[in-house]
């Protein structure tokens, strides 16, 4: 009898909160207009590349903030997700750090290029190899290396860190670092840039990949035929792993997708936030 | 008189429906879910056909599904959290049930109790950041891996076996013991061949729903497994298992890739299906027997 009375008295509770969270976010609802510009409203979904996902989150941010009556939802997935999921409709702007593949090309996908992105070799701070040439770096990361020795480290053997199969970065890197060969089977696979860095940082003996804008003193860079991953050295051409962030609309983007692709694309934009971990559309 | 009776019968006949119609939702929702597991499974089963699936290659780019990889990480890390967790639960129970004194026992139940309320995500942090970094010093490989993922299976399954292990030693009946005592036997004695036996049915039970809630983790066990889609070299090589593959693959797949995932998930539930039968039958077969 005890016992039924608590079971009452907790689910009552739990009805209690439901019912104030309801409330409570119909509130929100109602309560969301202000003086503000208010000529646009609505919905805008992204889904797509989690190395575009910053500073699209950045960019909703920013436009939600200036207009009041915007909910702009940015989600991950990787490249091929926000690729066919603006194609099925499911979102209204696909993000992706690659360009179409042949079989996405004709799915009537207009393509917004917002940014260059460089990709930097990095390496485990225990790891006394400074420069790699594209030879090398094919063979470790294909499997024909496995020993720090044989690239002029110490008789440690090497651990690789790649992308997952959905990721932009890791199509680019196979295409341009591995001429389309596959990564070495065994390697470890991260679902994003950060967890590549975190998986470096701590992994002894390791090597893998990650987006500039990423790079910071967990991990050591790698310079590249005896070139440095930096945004001048890309911007010269000298560095040949970039590639451009792009956004993808079904058809000429219109309306609010229109108005957050031209934000994004403003000088302000790209000067202030795409500047910081990526090469401006503004630059090129 | 006769319309109270009226009302009475209404008010049975209500509850009995509206509970029967609880009970079909659970049934409903397991048919459901076998349902719609099974038909999402499908474009994977014609199209990538089982030979493709039960291979060792996972590379969805060259339209290759295999999930022999998972599968192996999958009974791996449950046999190797078996292997650590079982004697540990089945010590603490014998040692709360048969030695301990009361005091002692109900704080060591209690602390077991507790265990089994750690969330997964929080034992799979403690792994990431404490255990793989230690185990990573001590073998000099990446550290990730069967053996993480077998010692945080250990701890998690361990309350469950407890528990139910102190439930079948409690139930062996007094008098068993006070027999074998009478005859002379030690107190060892007693527990290995009269208590232990006797329990062993309810014990099996225990080691199998440890099992079972093995074979389903994720979290904690994604947290510390690789993730890497091929054989581990050794037990402390990356390496994948079938639910955390489910897990870091599901966000980024489509047409067959996914498809393949949803064939995975129906290989967990017809693993977790076996189990609970043979559970059932083991059970039955107790029922009998006393």
């Amino acid at each position: 009898m005890h016992r039924t009375k608590a079971v009452l008295i907790a689910f009552a509770s739990l009805a209690v909160a439901f019912l104030l969270v309801l409330t409570a976010v119909g509130c929100g609802e109602s309560n969301g207009t202000t003086e503000s510009e208010q000529e646009l409203s609505g919905d805008l979904d992204l889904s797509g590349s989690t190395t575009v996902l910053p500073i699209a989150q950045e960019a909703a941010d920013m436009f939600m903030e200036r207009y009041q009556d915007v909910t702009v939802n940015v989600q991950g997935g990787g490249s091929s997700v926000g690729i066919s999921n603006v194609a099925e409709g499911i979102v209204d702007i696909g993000n992706s750090s690659r360009g179409l593949k042949d079989d996405e090309k004709d799915l009537g996908l207009v393509d917004h290029e917002i940014a260059l992105d460089v990709i930097a070799v990095i390496v485990n701070p225990d790891v006394p190899v400074g420069d790699l040439s594209s030879d090398q770096v094919k063979a470790i990361f294909t499997g024909t290396v496995t020993n720090w020795d044989q690239v002029g480290g110490p008789d440690e053997t090497i651990t690789v860190v790649v992308r997952d199969e959905a990721s932009g970065t890791r199509e680019m890197f196979d295409e341009k670092a591995l001429a389309k060969e596959k990564p070495v089977s065994g390697a470890i696979e991260c679902n994003s840039n950060g967890i590549v860095r975190q998986t470096v940082s701590s992994t002894p003996y390791s090597i893998g990949y990650i987006s500039l804008g990423y790079l910071d003193s967990s991990v050591n860079t790698v310079s590249y035929n005896g070139v440095e991953a930096s945004k001048e050295t890309a911007l010269a051409k000298t560095y040949p792993l970039s590639r451009f962030l792009h956004m993808f609309t079904a058809g000429e983007a219109t309306g609010l997708a229109q108005a957050y692709i031209e934000f994004i694309l403003s000088d302000t934009f790209q000067e202030e936030v795409v500047a910081e971990d990526y090469i401006p559309m503004t630059e090129l | 008189m006769q319309g109270m009776r009226d009302t009475v019968i209404d008010r049975e006949w209500i509850v009995k429906k509206t509970l029967f119609v609880l009970a079909m939702t659970s049934v409903l929702g397991i048919l459901l879910i076998i349902f719609f597991v099974a038909r999402e499974s499908v474009p994977a089963l014609t199209e990538a056909g089982p030979a493709n699936l039960f291979s060792a290659t996972w590379d969805p780019a060259s339209g290759r599904y295999g999930m022999l990889v998972f599968l192996a990480g999958t009974l791996a890390t449950t046999a190797g959290g078996l292997l650590l967790g079982t004697p540990l639960a089945i010590g603490s129970a014998l040692f709360l049930t048969q030695m301990a004194p009361r005091r002692t026992r109900s704080l060591f139940t209690m602390a077991v109790q507790l265990l089994a309320g750690v969330p997964s995500i929080v034992l799979g942090w403690l792994g990431f950041t404490v255990l793989v970094p230690w185990i990573r010093s001590a073998s000099g490989s990446a550290g990730t891996g069967i053996l993480a993922a077998s010692m945080l299976l250990a701890v998690m399954i361990m309350p469950t076996i407890t528990a139910i292990t102190m439930d079948a030693l409690q139930a062996v009946p007094e008098s068993y013991k006070l027999a074998s005592m009478g005859m002379g036997a030690t107190r060892w004695q007693t527990l290995r061949r009269v208590v232990l036996p006797a329990a062993k049915p309810g014990i099996m039970v225990a080691v199998i729903l440890g099992m079972g809630r093995a074979i389903g983790e994720t979290m904690a066990v994604a947290l510390v497994i690789g993730p890497s889609n091929a054989f581990p070299k050794s037990l402390t090589t990356p390496t994948h298992t079938l639910t955390t593959k489910i897990m870091m693959g599901m966000g980024e797949s489509t047409g067959v890739q996914r498809s393949a995932l949803f064939v995975m998930g129906l290989m967990l539930l017809i693993i977790a299906m076996t189990l609970i039968l043979i559970v059932r039958r083991i059970s039955r077969s107790q029922e009998f027997s006393r």
